[in-house]
């Protein structure tokens, strides 16, 4: 057979050379063919992945805001030891208004107080404060804080995050975002 | 009725008749006419199925060919178990922070069955792992991953990491304490890269907690996403391992390639039964269980990952301060780097592990490294600092 088309065809009726043939005659056509459907199909691709890919990051676009929450009356908090101390906040969590319970080390010394977020600093585990030995422990990798929240020892890389706090009336306030 | 216009039904064609289907052609018009082709032939002429089984049991397995071989195929297998269990679960499933907890309790102590199909998708996952380990090795050790099978091998690495992302996400769906804490620390790796770690962090979770939108985004990931992905990746693996043949024992051993069927497959069928028989027998005897539901507020046990996880867990236990970087993102990107990269890292003709020997010392490095890190992970208990829970002074305000 002079024509490799014919010979490499797979189908089943032995086919014309013309059928697979590229056509010489215009290749400015073809090219120009080609091109366009690469175009196309990008567009296409734009299409579908622009807006979806807008669709998924839009938690990005979503700014916080800081608040004023009451969480404690002053008298109750006994000076010196840090007190864990938990309220709840009406939050927005996704599609769902709900209201999520957190907890805080409140830590007073006369009418100042400060308070110290539980999050480690290194992954985000929930640390626990020992009244004995005036620390804060991680449970997961080990960080140990001290009373103040500064680093002890382990791998978080900087001391417990503090919320800011105001005494007002007797009532203990944080400020902090949703 | 003319008995041409009968209902194909290969079982009623008389003796005769059957002879005559399976003639390689009908010449004659009249044999046309009379010879109604069986359902088999009928489908082969559209599809090609015959050739393609036979093709696969005649896939040429070169001498030396054993055993070790059967882990791909073992996969397979347990990931089909994986995809009919997973599909059945996802029927009893809400994905809803207020509704996850209580339908995975459901499944596990009150749908019949629910606790087995549970198991089986658990253990499976388990499993799973553990046969991707050591197929992974074994075409380590045998150096099958050298020209032409680079891309076999690429697409493995990506099909490993498909298996992590089904574990990872996977892992939060019960939202108990457990999958609520191990996806808290495990998504803030994310937040340790430098520059981009924060918005990847909001990304992945949905905003700036894990929350709602976190759960629903594993979902669509364990349910959607990492499927189509895997099943592609399998089709273009399976497609390459066909196409190269299986390569045979890096010292060739005397004596000409087997067809598939029947010494290869029933080693497989073999494997497969002690695969899957091992998954039920494990899910039977050690149920799934459930934590208490997740708590933002606290934790009263060390938050754990998977135990395939245990050893990057150990490794950032390690790290000193303000390096935690080396262990999130710089050892685990080496180690997929050099294991992407592995086939054009290795240069030497040679599948023989005694000529590429800082490949093989090396990868037996990594791979004791992650071994004793994972073994001292299992061991660990929580640590000894932590008092039992009713110690710590805990007041619980409004
Ligand atoms: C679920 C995942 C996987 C499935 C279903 C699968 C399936 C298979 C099968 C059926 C074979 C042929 C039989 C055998 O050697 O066992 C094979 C061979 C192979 N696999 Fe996989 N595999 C998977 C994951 C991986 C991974 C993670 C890697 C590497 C990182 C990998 C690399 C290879 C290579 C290079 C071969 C060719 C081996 C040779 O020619 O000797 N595979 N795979
Ligand atoms: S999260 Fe606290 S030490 Fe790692």
């Amino acid at each position: 057979m002079k024509d490799s088309n014919t010979e490499q065809c797979s189908c089943c009726n032995p086919c014309s050379k013309d059928e697979v043939k590229p056509d010489p005659k215009s290749p400015d056509r073809r090219k120009f063919l080609g091109a366009s459907v690469g175009i196309i199909n990008v567009g296409l691709l734009a299409a579908i992945a622009g807006p979806v890919l807008g669709f998924i990051a839009s938690p990005l676009g979503r700014k916080r805001s800081s608040k004023w929450v009451p969480v404690a009356a002053l008298e109750d908090i006994p000076e010196g030891a840090a007190h864990e101390i938990s309220y709840k906040l009406a939050i927005k969590d996704g599609y769902q208004d709900i209201t999520q319970k957190y907890t805080v080390f409140l830590t007073r010394q006369g009418d100042d107080v400060i308070c110290i977020d539980p999050a480690c600093t290194h992954l985000g585990c929930r640390v626990k404060y020992q009244d004995d030995q005036k620390r804060f422990f991680c449970p997961c990798h080990g960080g140990v804080f001290d009373a103040e929240g500064k680093v002890v020892s382990g791998p978080p890389p900087h001391a417990l995050d503090r919320h800011k706090t105001k005494v007002e009336k007797g009532q203990v306030w944080i400020q902090r975002e949703v | 009725m003319p008995e041409l216009l009968k209902p194909e039904d290969p079982h009623t064609l008389s003796p005769e008749r059957k002879a005559d289907t399976t003639r390689v052609g009908a010449t004659t018009e009249e044999e046309i006419q009379i010879s109604r082709p069986s359902l088999r032939d009928w489908l082969d002429l559209r599809l090609g199925w015959s050739g393609f089984v036979r093709k696969t049991l005649d896939e040429p397995m070169p001498a030396g060919v054993g055993w070790w071989q059967t882990l791909g195929n073992l996969l397979m297998t347990l990931l089909m178990f994986q995809f009919i269990t997973g599909f059945a679960l996802a029927m009893y499933y809400s994905a809803g922070t207020q509704s996850a907890y209580e339908s995975v309790k459901n499944i596990t102590y009150n749908v019949p069955l629910g606790s087995f199909v549970r198991g089986l998708h658990v253990w499976g996952s388990t499993i799973i792992v553990l046969a991707l380990v050591t197929h992974t090795l074994r075409v380590f050790f045998w150096g099958s991953y050298k020209k032409p099978r680079e891309l076999t091998w690429l697409v493995g690495v990506f099909i490993f990491q498909v298996i992590l992302g089904f574990s990872f996400t996977g892992y939060l769906l019960p939202w108990d304490q457990k999958a609520y804490w191990a996806t808290v620390v495990g998504t803030r790796i994310a937040a340790t890269i430098p520059v981009v770690g924060d918005p990847l962090l909001n990304l992945i979770r949905g905003g700036p907690e894990v929350g709602s939108l976190t759960l629903t985004r594993f979902y669509a990931a364990h349910v959607m996403l990492l499927p189509a992905l895997l099943i592609g990746l399998m089709g273009i693996h399976l497609y390459l391992v066909r196409r190269h043949h299986i390569a045979g024992p890096v010292n060739p051993q005397r004596g000409k390639p087997e067809p598939f069927f029947p010494n290869q497959l029933f080693k497989d069928a073999i494997v497969q039964l002690v695969g899957v028989g091992l998954v039920i027998y494990l899910a039977l005897s050690m149920p799934p269980a459930l934590e208490a539901l997740a708590d933002p507020t606290g934790v009263d046990v060390a938050p754990r990952p998977e135990w395939y996880f245990l050893g990057l867990y150990e490794l950032l236990k390690v790290m000193p301060a303000g390096f935690e970087i080396i262990a999130t993102g710089v050892i685990p990107g080496a180690v997929s780097l050099g294991m992407i990269f592995l086939p054009w890292l290795d240069r030497s003709e040679s599948r023989h592990p005694a000529r590429r020997q800082w490949i093989i010392v090396t990868g037996i490095a990594v791979i004791l490294l992650i071994g004793l890190m994972t073994l001292k992970g299992l061991l660990d208990t929580p640590p000894p600092h932590i008092p039992a829970p009713g110690h710590g002074t805990t007041i619980s305000g409004h």
